[in-house]
């Protein structure tokens, strides 16, 4: 399967310079090793005489580099090349050397002290080959936002390549790791852990509303599985509904509605949907069978979901008013938390095969379906990041359950957390 | 034989009359006293048995029933007891077992005689399901063990349910038997 799959990329990057394919294909050819981008991202230089200035600098140099590498769009030239040319002199760049090894972007990032906060930071980004200057950025910051400046930083260079901006992103999940499964959100990439809620209650299934200000969950309180819309921000908690057992909420894409699951009626979980603000609550399934898993596609005018109406968990997508249900999942016999890419055009969902579970993509435009994991674990609870390349998810591969990232394609498997058992992970858009 | 028992007769009648002879003779001896018989029967006399009738009042105390014995309890106590078995059910479904049947019988008759206690069955999945997939089986599992309760005669009203998913395993080894014991539901009193 892979190897016919890379058979088939290779194919394609041959056919690439002549047709012009929709983005999703582009980003099949990096599968080969194909740098999209070239950026070449020399050492900052610090303008100030305190060592803090430079050891910010470079930290934020090792951050944006490490955001570039993930992002699948850039590849950074190796360093080692750095040493065939001239070193850098922001005040004439020569623009000659960067091009002879190969650079197509080069960011050049200065640091010097700031009379209010601990930095300043300016970064600047020329394309070599005209050598023309395409954008800077400035940030004034306190050292412990040292971290945000260089994830802001990153997401421009992505913005520019019309990529949807994916490091500032937060992951909000369910963690034990004090004892109890409480909400926490990190951010993209495991760092800044922090825990959102202190309570002695069961705290599940967090999702993001889109402007990631709050958190949709669920909180066993009582007898009653209730569902909640929280703020973190303000500390703020609202609730909309804590009759039956309510979860698995999903924000609409343009935030205005809230679908989710409920068993307030018959004992039977059934899908929902309220206002944003958890209002106005509608049901969208009528069936005596399990209907749970709403996953919006990203034009908000359908809904991905799991049903065993047909007699094992399949994945269903219906019209986001209820109706027009078909059946999309084939050829296994349990299928289950369906994630619909932003992309649009991809469906991630956990297969279930002799008590295997495995975090598969469909193309909804080919039908063709990729494996992504291939481990002999439960593999759960897929969420996409907010450009379609990257998908966060929950696995037990080291023994306890922790969240894992990795691409679209199977590739660059990472742990991100490794206290407690962490799972439920939701990917802010 | 005859001749022995008249012989006999007549020393016994010899005997006794010597014996009555010398009574005579001797002086009357003085009545006993019957003092050491009087100083008992003040005693007899002063036997407490007032003080027990005085005491009944008391013994009053056990009357209670059974049930508003059990009452007392707070309901952190009585769930500690478990006076409900839980139930188990088959991988990836959620109905009632054969073998649950006699236990939800019983659990029946303890919600009969106990008529004011309010319950609460949780459904619970094994880690072989997926995490929103369970919940929904979980709840499933609570609705069929609610269902059965009340087709043996028991309120809907006094029964809530609520689904776990597979978040609260009771055993946490990752075998068949683990998971048997984690396919379940089980009650517990929420009012009385």
């Amino acid at each position: 399967m892979k190897k016919s799959l890379i058979l088939v990329c290779t194919i394609l990057v041959g056919l690439g310079a002549v047709i012009v394919f929709p983005q999703q294909e582009v980003v099949i050819s990096i599968k080969d090793g194909m740098p999209v981008i070239p950026l070449a991202l020399p050492e900052f230089i610090s303008q100030s005489t305190a060592p803090e200035i430079k050891s910010y600098g470079e930290k934020l140099h090792q951050i944006i580099s490490a955001d570039l590498e993930y992002s699948r769009v850039f590849q950074l030239l190796p360093k080692s090349h750095y040493s065939y040319i001239r070193s850098l002199n922001p005040k004439k760049i020569h623009f000659k050397d960067w091009e002879s090894i190969q650079a197509t972007l080069l960011m050049v990032g200065i640091l010097s002290d700031s009379e209010k906060k601990d930095f300043l930071f300016e970064g600047k980004v020329y394309d070599v080959k005209s050598g023309r200057f395409i954008f800077g950025k400035r940030y004034q910051s306190a050292e412990s936002l040292l971290r945000l400046v260089a994830h802001k930083m990153a997401d421009e260079i992505m913005k520019i390549y019309g990529e949807r901006p994916i490091f500032t992103s937060k992951v909000v999940y369910i963690s034990n790791r004090d004892g109890n499964d409480e909400l926490y959100m990190m951010d993209y990439d495991g760092e800044n852990q922090t825990r959102l809620t202190f309570n002695k209650i069961v705290d599940y299934m967090p999702a993001w509303s889109v402007d990631a200000k709050k958190i949709a969950y669920t909180s066993y309180r009582g007898t009653e599985a209730g569902l909640y819309i929280y703020n973190p921000y303000e500390g703020v908690r609202k609730e909309v509904t804590s009759s039956g057992t309510n979860f698995a909420p999903a924000f609409s894409p343009d935030g205005k509605k809230l679908a989710f699951c409920s068993t307030v009626e018959e004992g039977n979980s059934e899908i929902y949907v309220a206002n944003s603000a958890g209002t106005n609550i509608k049901r969208l399934t009528f069936n005596i069978a399990i209907d749970t898993s709403p996953s919006w596609s990203p034009n908000g005018r359908e809904i991905a979901f799991t049903s065993d109406r047909g007699g094992t968990p399949q994945i269903y997508v219906m019209d986001a008013e209820g109706s027009n249900v078909r059946r999309v999942s084939f050829g296994g016999s349990y299928h289950d938390a369906p994630a619909w890419s932003p992309t649009g055009d991809r469906i991630a969902y956990v297969s279930r095969v002799d008590q295997i579970f495995d975090i598969y993509v469909l193309n909804l435009r080919t039908n063709k379906i990729i494996k992504l994991t291939e481990s002999n674990a439960r593999n759960e609870s897929p969420t996409w990041s907010p450009n379609g390349r990257h998908l966060i998810f929950s696995s037990n591969l080291s023994g306890s359950i922790q969240l894992y990232t990795i691409d679209y394609d199977s590739l660059n498997l990472k742990r991100l957390t490794s206290k407690g058992s962490n799972k439920l992970p939701d990917w802010s858009r | 034989m005859k001749k022995l028992a008249i012989f006999s007769l007549a020393f016994l009648l010899v005997f006794s009359f010597m014996i009555s002879c010398k009574k005579k003779v001797e002086e009357a001896p003085p009545p006993p006293l019957p003092e050491p018989v009087q100083e008992e029967q003040p005693v007899i006399e002063e036997q407490p048995v007032v003080e027990e009738v005085e005491e009944e009042p008391v013994v009053e105390e056990p009357q209670l029933t059974e049930e508003e014995i059990y009452l007392q309890k707070s309901l952190d106590e009585m769930n500690a007891e478990a006076p409900m078995e839980m139930i188990y059910f088959d991988f990836d479904k959620y109905f009632i077992r054969d073998d649950a049947k006699p236990v939800l019988e019983a659990n029946a008759e303890w919600l009969e005689q106990f008529d004011s206690i309010q319950i609460v069955i949780e459904g619970h999945c094994d880690e072989r399901g997926t995490e929103e997939y369970n919940l929904s089986l979980g709840e499933k599992r609570a609705k069929s063990t609610l269902d059965y309760l009340v087709s043996l005669g028991i309120s809907a009203d006094r029964i809530k349910i609520i689904s776990y998913g597979k978040s609260q395993p009771i055993d946490l080894e990752h075998n068949e038997d683990a998971w048997q014991k984690n396919r379940r539901a089980q009650s517990k009193i929420i009012g009385k």
